[in-house]
């Protein structure tokens, strides 16, 4: 009777049991990886944020594509550029590329993508970028377009590889969000299904063209899952239910780094973190932070080869500038503030404050580094309040200008060029420019519309100079990202921190 | 009763209502939407693209005119990060939870009511203690830290079920058990209390002095009096079950609306937590009603009064 009953039992509870087809892996050549963040639209035109570009990565191809083992920007469908005159781009395309429904590129589809950009009806992501230097874009022949610009922009080549993917011309005719759910690409894995929020499913494309940098993909089937807590996702990757994930945090990685079927992958990331400082006196036109030996204080008070070692950890690095060392033109010859409380309080006491100041700073993200640099500030006198809030309302604090410094951070978009952080945080218009140096401004603009490379190195360079002497910042450090990976897994990592999954292969 | 229920449903549009403006308020003031759709790092001219694309620059008011004039025709407005209708999305979700909310309601039903009768046919014993040390526990563990414990046990360690997702029936095992466990104790204890109180009544006594006993006495004699006021709790719970799922399928990654909830606050996606905010107002109320009119047929007292 009682074999009866446990029979019974089990068959009740068989439609409850694990189903097999969630165990799949190296056996049936598919990579599960799993995301936070929702995946909600496929195209990336009309997205902006990281696990976006990684997907992205996947599914689309640009005209270029960035190398980040030689950190320049390579051909992908096109063979090459050739600046007609300063303000005209040629670009050709290679022969022999397919979209993901079989049908060759155009110069036609090309043109087509980028003239939709920043066309009137456009709600791409990516117009308020394009639309700053690209006048039109037209097809001189089926493999030719010729860009036309507004300005001379030295960082066109970065935005074709970065920020515009191509689609197919007419593509976006009816409805702007087409390519949403729906999305016919270049890249080396086409959609197989999408359920948004859910689950991605991507195959390897088999036209996917032989001569891309992209090349050679390996793994067959690549599927994206939206897991928004890390907890599920641990869960996940110990029971073999993922075999990828990221954005984890340095302790929970090393932790599960240890266990036998897990390996715990580091790799830098193009993201700084930096105390930016009122030095202008928006909060006070009379503060102590429009004196320079104040600023220069607090760069000396702060200890950032610890903060980076100790606390951020993996390959985090103590930097010195404003903007990371990986990017081009991010001159490392400009003055360096060693950790030296001591000179500290004596810059202070000889700016006159040998008391020290009330000093409120700001953050939004990584509260134990806030609390690190508060705790540094203090030791040398400085009485600061930390305020840890929503980056929302720090953006608005900061538009109101009521902010006398706040711990920022910024990734530059994985665009290892110094133009990625030095306009966002140094052009007149932006209330992240705090110091409010003309000069600076003008350095900085100009690089932007500089063709000759050198000449831009050295405009940075100069920019770059003015900022430190001037102590407008006090850069601290590199982030570093973790990434827990089934150990049957290769998961190489590149200085720019972005995660590229078509280079993953199997052991 | 028909009075009744008109006036109880028309308190529930005046709650969302009055629920949709602040929520609406707070979103637009307490955070940025442009800068939340975005993304952390977007560059200003891609927040203001997106201000200008999703009409953020507009007065407030004006913002908000627009969206309850769209509610009054059917229309709850399209989602920031969807670009599809909300109620399309909402519906789409909804059945999902509906199973969770059932199926854990289901759970609670079979683990209180069964710990409620044992406990009220052997009262101030150590099974009693027990049974209430089960329930004081199940109401303590917090849902998050329950489905965590539950994940590594029967998921990672014994592999029994899958960790996470919504794709089969075994999917939702784990967070039913989560999720209906945080009702055992109410339901449970009002199980308990109904049974004592039926169980000293005169006609227990005579059905005792025919020979019930045991089951038999519970089944045919005490039950159906005694759970009249569970099932008006179980009513209210199956609306706390369907809107307050958030955390359950966060952990477990069930596609349904409390994940959708949460998402839509955490990306300031306001036409979709206005909808949700406004559906589960009606829910809530719904689900009172339904205790009301469910006390009313099964006991003729309340209707006369």
């Amino acid at each position: 009777m009682l074999t009866y009953m446990r029979i019974a039992a089990l068959a009740a509870m068989m439609p409850f049991m694990i189903p097999a087809e969630a165990r799949a892996d190296k056996a049936d050549d598919t990579m599960r990886v799993a995301f936070g963040e929702e995946i909600l639209n496929l195209d990336y035109n009309n997205t902006t944020k990281r696990e976006y570009i990684i997907l992205s990565d996947l599914i689309d191809e640009g005209l270029f594509d960035y190398d980040p083992e030689t950190n320049t920007y390579i051909p992908s469908v096109a063979t090459g550029y050739e600046y007609l005159d300063p303000l005209t781009i040629e670009v050709k395309l290679r022969d022999g590329v397919i979209f993901h429904d079989g049908t060759g590129l155009t110069a036609e589809d090309v043109a087509y993508t980028y003239n939709w950009v920043i066309s009137e009806e456009s709600e791409s992501a990516a117009k308020g970028t394009i639309e700053r230097w690209l006048d039109k874009a037209v097809a001189v022949d089926d493999k030719t377009i010729r860009f036309h610009m507004l300005e001379e922009y030295p960082l066109a080549v970065r935005d074709m590889a970065n920020r515009i993917q191509i689609r197919k011309a007419g593509t976006y005719d009816n409805d702007p969000n087409a390519a949403a759910t729906s999305l016919v690409g270049l890249g080396p894995y086409r959609v197989e299904s999408f359920e948004p929020g859910k689950e991605v499913v991507l195959k390897a494309f088999d036209g996917y063209f032989a001569e891309s940098p992209k090349q050679p993909v390996s793994i067959g089937t690549i599927v994206i899952r939206s897991l928004p807590d890390t907890g599920t996702q641990q869960a996940e990757l110990f029971s073999g239910g993922i075999d990828w994930m990221f954005k984890v945090s340095r302790d929970v990685a090393e932790s599960m780094g240890a266990a036998p079927n897990i390996d715990h992958v580091v790799s830098t990331d193009l993201r700084i973190g930096f105390l930016v400082l009122d030095a202008f006196g928006h909060t006070d036109p009379e503060g102590p932070l429009t004196n320079v030996l104040v600023r220069r204080a607090m760069n000396h008070a702060i200890n950032r080869d610890e903060i980076a070692e100790f606390l951020m950890g993996g390959g985090a690095q103590a930097v010195h500038t404003a903007c990371h060392p990986a990017q081009f033109g991010c001159d490392q010859s400009v003055a360096e503030y060693d950790y030296d409380p001591e000179k500290a309080k004596a810059l202070l006491a000889e700016a006159g404050y040998p008391e020290g100041f009330d000093l409120e700073l700001w953050s939004y993200r990584d509260k134990a580094v806030a609390e690190v640099v508060l705790a540094k500030l203090q030791a040398v006198g400085i009485n600061v309040s930390l305020r840890h809030g929503k980056l929302a309302s720090l953006n608005e604090a900061r538009a109101n200008r009521q902010i006398q410094a706040y711990f920022g951070t910024w990734g530059s978009g994985g665009t290892p060029d110094t133009a990625a952080i030095a306009r966002v945080h140094f052009s007149a218009d932006t209330d992240r420019n705090m110091s409010n140096n003309p000069k600076v401004t003008d350095l900085v603009l100009a690089a932007e519309v500089t063709g000759d490379q050198e000449k831009r190195k050295a405009l940075y360079s100069e920019a770059l100079s003015i900022i430190a002497d001037e102590a407008y910042w006090v850069p601290m450090f590199s982030y570093a990202q973790n990434f827990l990976v089934n150990s049957e897994l290769e998961f190489p990592t590149y200085a720019d921190g972005l995660p590229r999954l078509y280079r993953a292969n199997w052991k | 009763m028909l009075k009744y229920s008109l006036k109880r449903l028309s308190l529930a549009v005046a709650v969302a209502v009055i629920l949709s403006f602040v929520t609406f308020l707070l979103l637009n003031f307490a955070t940025d939407p442009a800068q939340a759709i975005a993304g952390e790092d977007a560059e200003p001219e891609v927040v203001e693209q997106i201000r200008k694309t999703y009409g953020f620059d507009r007065p407030f008011l004006v913002r908000y005119a627009e969206w309850a004039g769209g509610v009054l025709r059917g229309d709850f407005g399209e989602s920031y990060y969807w670009n599809k209708p909300v109620a399309e999305i909402v519906m789409n979700r909804t059945p999902v939870t509906l199973l969770l909310a059932f199926m854990s309601i289901s759970v609670t039903i079979i683990i209180a009511l069964p710990l409620g009768i044992v406990a009220a046919f052997r009262p101030n014993t150590a099974i009693d203690r027990m049974a209430l040390g089960v329930a004081v526990s199940a109401q303590a563990i917090p849902n998050f830290w329950l489905g965590l414990i539950m994940i590594i046990l029967f998921a990672v360690t014994w592999q029994i079920f899958p960790v996470s997702g919504d794709s089969s029936l075994s999917h939702f095992v784990l967070p039913s058990f989560v999720l209906g466990a945080s009702s055992v104790p109410a339901v449970m204890r009002l199980t308990r209390t109904g049974m004592l109180d039926v169980m000293e009544s005169d006609y227990i006594r005579t059905a005792r002095a025919k020979g019930y006993r045991g089951f038999a006495l519970v089944r045919r004699h005490a039950l159906r009096n005694a759970i009249l006021p569970v099932i008006s709790v179980l009513a209210v719970q199956l609306g706390h079950k369907f809107a307050g799922s958030v955390i359950t399928e966060t952990i477990f990654a069930i596609n349904g609306i409390g994940r959708l909830a949460l998402e839509s606050i955490l990306g300031s996606d306001i036409p979709t937590v206005q909808m949700l905010i406004f559906l589960f107002a009606i829910v809530f109320v719904a689900m009172n009603l339904l205790a009301d009119i469910l006390n009313a047929v099964l006991d003729p007292r309340l209707r006369i009064a």
